[in-house]
């Protein structure tokens, strides 16, 4: 109880602590978590997403595990009526889609385990052999991480033709498709694991499409067999795998900017001007971290009417960690003035004049879309079409978890229209009565204006999204609500 | 979020250790405006649940509580508290999943603001401060800045004793009311609001107020603003609760309490402050006008993220499309023209229909070459092809024939059918609700005089289970109707109808209140009746008027002579002997039908008692002995006595029981003088004003 707080405008603060309180029924966090999605008070994709993540984890906790398609069909049900309260926080089904891969694939290896004997201690196996390789990197949580470390790939790597599409074989696919347990199952041979592994072994990545599926599994796999085998029937919790999936998406959000802001120094060159946009926390960290080896300029268009406020805070050192009253990380962090940047502050009205002047627009997105086109707060696609006027390159930062598989058939829909006070004041009584105002909070960006994707795994092409997002999600949930199937 | 296992019973009291162990914020909701300006809407529905672009009233006054963190609501219903109830306890408020920790109704016979807050002191349920807010507020605002400074206030000044919100608005702006414009003097410092007055736009006291030449003497730097929207959001501590119940002629939240207050303030040193909302909205559906002008604003998304698309209520599903429409699921729409509109689901709009700026609700059927405007639909209605719709409100279950015009201003409450090639003209108000004369006895601030006139305006159609043959007579009687009342009619949206109304509310309190200070400082009748003449004279208020001052202030002497509080209590029928017997002159002063046969005063007169009597606890022991006394002393005569027994409207309903004991009496007079049978009833619902 926030005793000393006196009133407290419910957040996701508060959400996340009435979640893990083991006394509130279940039923009454999924309806406190849509109400407060239906007043705003939890908005913008992280907090959906973290919010979303706290409240399944708990479902699949308090969820009394008989058959797998029932936990699958109780996630399903939940996530829909989390996205018919706010379908624009895109987010949100994005997380509930993982969620849903996470049981599906332990649901799987379980089922695996138990039909086939050869082939189970191979699926076993693949937590480890991708938490040891992955060791290496930033970040390596276990099952989940699987499927992200598949694919931070050198731009490169994507025009290998072998793997395109157009084999269409289900043998030619699945060495990348390994988080599709759908092929696993259906597969009586072993299943290459991970696209790290491939990578770690370039050659044999070559080889692939005339190899046969058994004889190509990765080295550390017949060491492990044996004592995974033995740890399988051990390992029989499926519920506690899950929350241990759910575990590292979460961790995996919160991970995700300083794991962008990892990508800094190959974007960003001495003596450079980068233009941005909105006060996102993802390019504050993203410039902060290039700062400190690089010395640039940033111009910094202010986004009237709706983020100016904290963008000026921002500039300025004073940014707020958002309404959160958490004491986060980012209310702590220098201002890019203090680590001795030069930041220019122009009205949004400016960015086309000193366009011309930038080398690079790093741009923040709320969602990103099956096509590579994206929503991002409203002012982005003014930058971006100037950006491709000067021939400017346009780098966008998300992280993986803002990749939504939803195919943009109706843009209006995606977009969110604000409160018209921001652009004049209701007090103007004859402005209000004669005149209509708009004010949309997102741009729609399609997806030849953006030259590369930054996520957590790395930098992207556009064209390349359609891979990572088989990489994370599964066909099967892609059309997870009536409300963003289109007709 | 608070623990939900804290959840206590309605009537329990809390307890002190509770209160300072954990600061909660608490809300009361006047459910209940105590006023008439939806009628006939109000007459079947409580204000507080009409639809507002399809969505309760109350379900946005609940939200901004839910905004601002409130943890405790009680909501104040007054008339069709059951409907209320029934409403509440299925909503997602009382899920255990609401933010709320309790929600308590509370139901009481108040007839007034003051009433229910007095009411509520008694009950011993507010802790602390807490939020007084009306069934009708819509806002985004947050309220913790005004709260903050409330409370830093508090600590150093323990007189601050409320905070009221307004909203800054503009010259001629839509959402403030057109009628009687609140003027608020502050000053600007200390945000500290120091006097107020409400400015009637017509008739004599139109343009202008007056200041006290003290307060421009004492105040370095003072504000006079008439640019606000006075939302009703107060942040109130236990002594505005004090407050009311110290004056219990306190009737207004804002005529009466406020100024009085103010006006107060050199003897007891209370002070009420201001907050100013400059860039969020809250506003007030206080009227019909308002009404219109806040549906406008929710459509424009001003109220954002209170718009149709947040779905509020949960079986909702609207969606924004393009061109402003804000549709749910299952609608099924022929090639036609809609614009900045809402439809509700399960509606069919047929082809070549121009809809623009209106709400539809839920399974409505329009037909083929419709043309809605400004309308506002509510659910299962039907509309037949070709007809014409603009600014009209059409509750539910509403029918309207082929080829019908219904034009601007008009309201066709619930149920209510119309045939084939019918015109509605201006301002119309059609309802099948049967309304008994004293219906609206919520609503004592509006003098009688003014429910005539507003009930006259309300074609009563003799056969409530209509038939649709005797609908077509409605155009003619209608127009029968119209030369009668044409000044008092006006535009439901561009006017605020009960502006007459204040301004023979304003009598009333003045009149009743004077009156009430000579009897108890018991001063001479004819002194009274001077003060009453000279205080008529100037406001030109009709007799029908006094008489209802006298009335209440008698009422009210009597009860508090003879109320069990007073220590010195007598018994209620001494306490009426003592006050009718000495000021017999007074009453006698305003019934001037002495020599005529029909006793229209007189009856009048007695029916404003009758009334009066109904409101209180033992209203039926006042009445007989307020009838007696009159009629020993002769201030009524028998013929009036009885025709007024035998007037439908003292017969009606509830009103009825009032005069079980005084029955008796009454046969008696009967029995002993059976020649004289007055033969012809006095069925005229219209008095002499």
């Amino acid at each position: 109880m926030p005793s000393s707080a006196g009133v407290l405008t419910p957040a996701l603060t508060t959400f996340s602590r009435s979640v893990r309180n083991r006394g509130t029924p279940i039923e009454s966090s999924i309806e406190n978590l849509i109400s407060l999605l239906k007043r705003r008070q939890i908005r913008d994709s992280k907090p959906c997403a973290m919010a979303t993540a706290y409240l399944l984890r708990r479902v699949v906790e308090t969820f009394k595990i008989a058959d797998v398609s029932g936990l699958i069909e109780r996630v399903h049900q939940v996530g829909e009526r989390l996205l018919a309260a706010q379908p624009r926080e895109m987010a949100i089904g994005n997380i509930v889609r993982r969620v849903l891969g996470v049981i599906r694939e332990e649901a799987e290896e379980d089922r695996d385990g138990e039909t086939s004997g050869y082939s189970d201690a191979d699926t076993d196996s693949r937590p480890h052999s991708a938490g040891e390789n992955g060791s290496r990197l930033p970040e390596a949580p276990g099952a989940v991480s699987r499927a992200l470390l598949s694919s931070p790939l050198p731009r490169g790597a994507s025009d290998q033709p072998s793997l395109e599409p157009h084999e269409d074989g289900a043998l030619q696919r699945l060495p990348v498709l390994t988080a599709h347990a759908s092929y696993a199952s259906t597969n009586t041979g072993p299943v290459v694991t991970s696209m790290f592994s491939l990578l770690s072994h370039p050659r044999s990545n070559v080889a692939l499409p005339t190899a046969t599926p058994g004889s190509q599994s990765p080295g550390s796999h017949p060491p492990l067999s044996n004592t995974a085998l033995a740890n399988l029937t051990a390992a029989k919790d499926l519920r506690a795998e899950i929350v241990e999936g759910i575990q590292e998406i979460l961790e995996e959000l919160n991970q995700a900017d300083d794991q962008i802001a990892g990508y800094c120094l190959e974007h960003i060159h001495s003596n450079e001007v980068i233009l941005t946009h909105t006060s996102s926390i993802t390019v504050q960290k993203f410039l902060l971290k290039a700062a400190a080896k690089r010395k640039f300029t940033v111009i910094h268009a202010e986004t009237f009417p709706n983020d100016h406020e904290s963008t000026h805070a921002t500039v300025i050192g004073k940014a707020k960690g958002e309404s959160d009253d958490e004491l986060r990380p980012e209310s702590f962090q220098k201002s890019l003035t203090a680590a001795g940047i030069t930041v220019i502050l122009i009205p949004d009205s400016a960015v086309f004049a000193l366009m011309s002047r930038v080398n690079k627009v790093i741009l923040d997105t709320h969602i990103v879309l099956a096509n590579g086109g994206l929503v991002a707060a409203a002012g982005a696609k003014v930058v971006a079409k100037a950006a491709s006027m000067h021939r400017t390159p346009v780098i966008v930062l998300s992280g993986v978890y803002k990749l939504s598989p939803v195919y943009p058939f109706d843009i209006d829909s995606l977009m969110e229209n604000g409160d018209p006070a921001g652009v004049i004041g209701y007090g103007d009584g004859d402005m209000v009565n004669k005149v209509e105002f708009e004010n949309p909070l997102f741009d729609h960006i399609p997806p030849e204006l953006v030259d590369l994707y930054i996520t957590n795994l790395g930098g992207h092409a556009p064209t390349y999204l359609y891979r990572i997002i088989a990489d994370h999600y599964r066909a099967e949930d892609t059309e997870l609500d009536k409300f963003n199937a289109y007709q | 979020m608070p623990p939900k296992n804290t959840t206590k019973s309605a009537k329990a009291k809390q307890k002190p250790q509770e209160d300072q162990r954990e600061e909660s914020l608490q809300a009361v909701v006047l459910a209940d405006s105590f006023e008439t300006r939806f009628k006939p809407f109000t007459q079947e529905r409580p204000r507080c649940l009409l639809p507002l672009t399809n969505t309760p009233l109350i379900e946005y006054t609940l939200e901004f509580l839910a905004n601002a963190g409130v943890q405790d609501v009680f909501v104040y219903c007054g008339s069709h508290a059951d409907q209320v109830e029934d409403y509440i306890n299925a909503s997602k408020w009382k899920l255990k999943s609401s933010p709320f920790r309790a929600l308590t109704l509370l139901k009481s016979t108040a007839s007034s603001v003051g009433d229910a807050m007095r009411d509520l002191d008694n009950r011993d349920l507010i802790t602390g401060d807490f939020l007084l807010v009306s069934g009708d507020v819509v806002s985004n605002m947050s309220i913790e800045p005004a709260l903050a400074k409330h409370r830093a206030r508090r600590e150093k000044n323990k007189d601050a004793i409320m905070t009221m919100v307004l909203r800054e608005a503009g010259t001629g702006h839509r959402t403030k009311s057109k009628g009687s414009r609140p003027v608020f003097v502050i000053d600007p410092g200390a945000e500290r609001c120091l006097y107020y007055e409400e400015m009637g736009s017509r008739r004599g006291r139109s343009r202008h107020i007056t200041l006290d030449p003290e307060l421009l003497t004492s105040n370095a730097e003072i504000d006079v603003r008439d640019d606000l929207i006075d939302c009703h959001i107060d942040i109130c501590t236990l002594d505005v609760l004090a407050q009311w119940s110290d004056n219990f002629d306190f009737q207004s939240l804002r005529k009466s309490f406020l100024h009085g207050v103010l006006k107060d303030f050199e003897t007891y040193g209370k002070t009420i402050h201001t907050y100013i909302v400059t860039n969020q909205y809250a506003a007030r559906v206080k009227s019909l006008r308002a009404y219109n002008a806040i549906s406008k604003d929710i459509m424009g998304r001003w109220v954002y993220p209170l718009c149709p698309d947040s779905n509020l209520v949960p079986d909702q599903s609207y969606r924004f499309r393009k061109g402003k429409v804000y549709q749910e699921d299952a609608v099924v729409v022929a090639t036609t023209s809609i614009k900045k509109t809402a439809i509700g689901s399960q509606t069919n709009i047929g082809e070549d229909s121009i809809i623009t700026g209106s709400t539809i609700g839920r399974r409505c059927r329009i037909g083929n070459n419709v043309i809605i405007e400004g309308a506002y639909i509510w659910d299962d209605v039907t509309v037949g092809d070709g007809s014409i719709i603009r600014e009209a409100i059409i509750a539910n279950e509403t029918t309207i024939g082929k080829n019908c015009t219904i034009e601007s201003g008009a309201l066709i409450s619930f149920g209510v059918s119309l045939p084939d090639h019918i015109g509605i003209s201006m301002d119309r108000k059609i309802t099948r609700h049967q309304e008994s004369f004293f219906d609206n006895r919520l609503d004592p601030e509006d003098s009688d005089t003014s429910s005539v006139a507003s009930s006259r305006l309300v074609y009563r159609h003799p056969s409530a289970s209509s038939s649709a043959s005797s609908i077509s007579t409605l155009a003619s009687l209608n127009d029968d109707l119209e030369p009668i009342r044409d000044s008092s009619r006006r535009s439901s949206f561009r006017s605020d109808p009960s502006d007459d109304a204040a301004e023979t509310r304003d009598f009333h309190l003045e009149a009743t209140a004077s009156i009430l200070d000579g009897l108890q400082k018991g001063d001479p009748a004819d002194t009274i009746i001077l003060e009453l003449n000279g205080y008529r004279m100037s406001t030109n208020a009709s007799q029908h008027e006094v008489r209802k001052a006298v009335v209440a202030a008698f009422m009210k002497r009597v009860s508090s002579l003879s109320g069990e509080d007073n220590a010195s209590g007598i018994s209620a029928r001494e306490a009426v002997r003592e006050v009718f017997s000495k000021y017999k002159g007074l009453v006698e002063r305003t019934m001037f039908d002495k020599d005529v046969d029909e006793k229209v005063d007189q009856v009048d007169f007695l029916l404003l008692l009758q009334k009066e009597a109904f409101g209180r606890p033992n209203g039926d022991q006042l009445l007989l002995f307020v009838t007696k006394e009159v009629y020993d002393s002769d201030i009524i005569e028998e013929d009036g006595l009885l025709q007024w027994w035998d007037n439908e409207r003292s017969a009606e309903g509830e009103m009825g029981k009032v005069r079980d004991l005084t029955e008796q009496f009454i046969t008696y007079l009967k029995e002993a003088e059976e020649d004289d049978e007055s033969e012809d009833e006095d069925e005229d619902e219209d008095m002499e004003d």
